[in-house]
C-alpha cells in the first residue's frame, strides 16, 4: 500500500481458512533414530523442511506412547528442525495425551486422509522395529484439501435463523435446509439443493460445484437471482404467477425452469 | 478525457448516494457518457437508489477479482442509454477492494470513452473512502448545515489534500466542490440550523449547490428514481441547478430563502 490510513485496529481478529499442513507419521518411537532422519530430511531440502509444521500421527505405532515418552519425540522433532503442532487420528487415549500435552487434536484432517488413501497402506507397512529398518523410519505425505464430494448419505445443514442482507451460507458438499426467511441482498450457496422455508428475496445457489439434478424449493418467491450448477435467471420483474408462490426450480439441459409447486 | 468525480463526506446519513445518483443522471441528461461505481462494499444502495437492484447480477468486487469483465458487471441505466452503474458487493466487506483492482477498471472506463465517473463514496476515512476519493480529479464534498458534519468535511477536504493520486504526484490540485444538502431556510432562520455563509466560512469554500430538504428526496430514494428526475420538486430542480454549475454555466442560488406564508397557509398550515 502506497499510502496509509489510520483504522482502530480490534485486539484480534479470528480467521478461517485452509491451509496446507504435512502429516508426519512415525513407523517407529526411537527418538534419536528419528532425530538423525529428519534432521537428514531437512538438510536435504531446507526450504522445504526447515521449520515446517507438522502434524504427529502415531497411530502407526505398536502402542500408543505415554505423554513422557511422546514429550521426547516431539523434542527430537524440534531438535532435527520441524515444529510439530498437533496430534492427528482421534481416538479415546490419542484425545487423552493431546489434552496432556496441551497440543490439538486434528481429528478431521485424519478422517478425510483415512478415507482417501484407504487402511490397505497400513498392511503394505508394517511397523518394523528400527534396527531392523534404519530408512524411511518416518513418512511424510503432504495433505492438500481434498475437493468436496457429494455424498447422499450425508444429511443436510440446515440453517434456522434469517439470512440477512450481505449474509452467505453456504452447504459444503450437501443440501441446504433454511427455516427461515433470506432477504434482500442475502445469498444462499448449496453444493446440493436448496430448501427454504420461508421468504426467498434474495439470492440461492445450487449445485454450485456443477450438480446439474441439484433444485430449488422454496416456501415464498420473491428472489433476485437464482442459479443451478451456473445457469442463472435475475428476476428483474417477478412473473406474477410466481411471485409470492412456494416455487420449485430445476435445471433441464439449459433450461432453468421455475414453476409454482401447487397450481 | 475522462473525469473522476469522487461524492464524498466523512459523515453518514448526509446524501451522498442521492448527491450521486442525481449527479450521474444529471450529467447523461446532458449527453455525456458517465458511469457511477458505489463503492460502499458490504452496504450498497446505489442500485437501490437507481432503480436497478434486481438486475445485479455482477458488481465492483467481482471485476477487480476478475470474476467477470467489466462489461459484464456495468448495468445499463433504463432512461440514459449513456449511463451505466457498477453496484457494490453486498456479502463482501471493504478489504476486497484493492488499490490496482482500482485503478484498473477507472482505466478501463477511461479507454471506453467514459466522459465522467462518478465514485460514491463509503462514509468514514477507512478503505472504501480511501479508495474512492484517491483517483478524484475531482470531488464533491456533502455537508449538512449542522457542526459535525462540517467538521468531518473538513478532515475530508485535508485527506483530499493529501491522500489522492494528484496530491502525491502533483498532477495539480483535486479541485474541491462543496455542497450543502438538507438545508431548511426557516431553521436557518430561526438559529437551528447553519446558514449557508457559516458552512462556507468554516470551511474556507464556497458552495457548488444547495439542496433545500424535501419530501422528495425519500419519495424519490423509495421509488428508485433519482430525484433530479422530479422536476417538481425543490430538491430536483436544486439539483440540476448544481450539475449545470459544475459543467461551468451560471446559475443563481434558489430555494434558499424563507417562502413567506400567504393567510391561508398560515391558517391552515402548508
Amino acid at each position: 500500500m502506497r499510502a496509509t490510513i489510520t483504522t482502530a485496529e480490534p485486539i484480534l481478529e479470528l480467521k478461517f481458512g485452509q491451509v496446507g499442513i504435512a502429516n508426519l507419521r512415525l513407523n517407529v518411537d526411537d527418538a534419536e533414530t528419528l532425530r538423525a532422519e529428519i534432521a537428514q530430511k531437512v538438510a536435504a531440502a531446507p526450504h522445504l523442511f526447515g521449520r515446517a509444521p507438522v502434524i504427529l500421527d502415531l497411530s502407526r505405532l505398536p502402542r500408543l506412547p505415554d505423554a513422557a515418552r511422546t514429550r521426547i519425540l516431539l523434542q527430537a522433532i524440534r531438535d532435527a528442525g520441524m515444529l510439530p503442532v498437533g496430534l492427528s487420528y482421534s481416538t479415546t487415549e490419542n484425545e487423552a495425551l493431546a489434552r496432556e500435552l496441551e497440543l490439538p487434536l486434528l481429528a478431521k484432517f485424519r478422517a478425510v486422509y483415512e478415507r482417501q488413501g484407504g487402511d490397505e497402506s497400513v498392511a503394505d507397512n508394517p511397523p518394523v522395529p528400527a534396527n531392523r529398518r534404519p530408512r524411511s523410519v518416518s513418512k511424510v505425505v503432504d495433505e492438500t484439501p481434498t475437493p468436496p464430494t457429494i455424498s447422499p448419505a450425508m444429511s443436510g445443514q440446515r440453517h434456522g435463523s434469517a439470512v440477512r442482507s450481505g449474509q452467505q451460507v453456504y452447504a459444503r458438499g450437501r443440501d441446504l435446509i433454511v427455516n427461515a426467511m433470506v432477504g434482500n441482498g442475502a445469498e444462499v450457496i448449496a453444493d446440493g439443493s436448496i430448501h427454504i422455508y420461508g421468504r426467498l428475496s434474495g439470492r440461492a445457489l445450487a449445485g454450485a460445484q456443477g450438480d446439474a439434478s441439484a433444485r430449488i424449493y422454496c416456501m415464498d418467491f420473491q428472489a433476485e437471482l437464482i442459479s443451478i450448477a451456473g445457469r442463472y435467471r435475475v428476476f428483474e420483474d417477478l412473473p406474477i404467477e410466481l411471485r409470492g408462490k412456494p416455487i420449485q426450480a430445476w435445471l433441464d439441459g439449459e433450461k432453468l425452469h421455475v414453476e409454482a409447486l401447487f397450481s | 478525457m475522462t473525469e473522476n468525480i469522487v461524492v464524498t463526506s466523512g459523515k453518514g446519513g448526509v446524501g451522498k448516494t442521492t448527491t450521486s445518483a442525481s449527479l450521474a443522471v444529471g450529467l447523461a441528461k446532458r449527453g455525456k457518457k458517465v458511469a457511477v461505481i458505489d463503492f460502499d462494499v458490504g452496504l450498497r444502495n446505489l442500485d437501490l437508489i437507481m432503480g436497478c437492484e434486481r438486475r445485479v447480477v455482477y458488481d465492483f468486487v467481482n471485476v477487480i477479482h476478475n470474476e467477470c469483465t467489466l462489461k459484464q458487471a456495468l448495468i445499463k441505466d433504463k432512461r440514459h442509454e449513456n449511463l451505466y452503474v457498477l453496484a457494490a458487493s453486498q456479502t463482501r466487506d471493504k478489504d476486497a477492494l484493492t488499490q490496482d483492482g482500482v485503478q484498473r477498471v477507472l482505466e478501463e472506463l477511461a479507454a471506453d470513452d467514459f466522459d465522467y465517473v462518478v465514485c460514491d463514496s463509503p462514509a468514514g476515512i477507512e478503505k472504501g473512502a480511501f479508495l474512492a476519493m484517491y483517483f478524484a480529479d475531482r470531488a464533491i464534498v456533502v455537508v449538512n448545515p449542522e457542526v459535525s458534519s462540517v467538521r468531518d468535511s473538513d478532515r475530508i477536504l485535508g485527506l483530499l489534500a493529501s491522500k489522492t493520486r494528484r496530491a502525491e504526484n502533483g498532477g495539480g490540485k483535486v479541485q474541491e466542490h462543496l455542497l450543502l444538502t438538507r438545508y431548511n431556510p426557516a431553521r436557518v432562520a430561526s438559529g437551528d440550523m447553519l446558514s449557508i455563509a457559516d458552512v462556507e466560512e468554516i470551511l474556507g469554500i464556497k458552495v457548488v449547490g444547495v439542496i433545500p430538504e424535501s419530501e422528495g428526496v425519500l419519495a424519490a430514494s423509495n421509488s428508485g428514481v433519482p430525484v433530479i428526475l422530479d422536476e417538481t420538486s425543490t430538491a430536483g430542480q436544486a439539483y440540476d441547478d448544481a450539475v449545470a454549475r459544475l459543467l461551468g454555466d451560471e446559475r443563481a442560488l434558489r430555494f434558499t430563502d424563507v417562502q413567506k406564508k400567504g393567510f391561508f397557509q398560515r391558517v391552515f398550515g402548508s
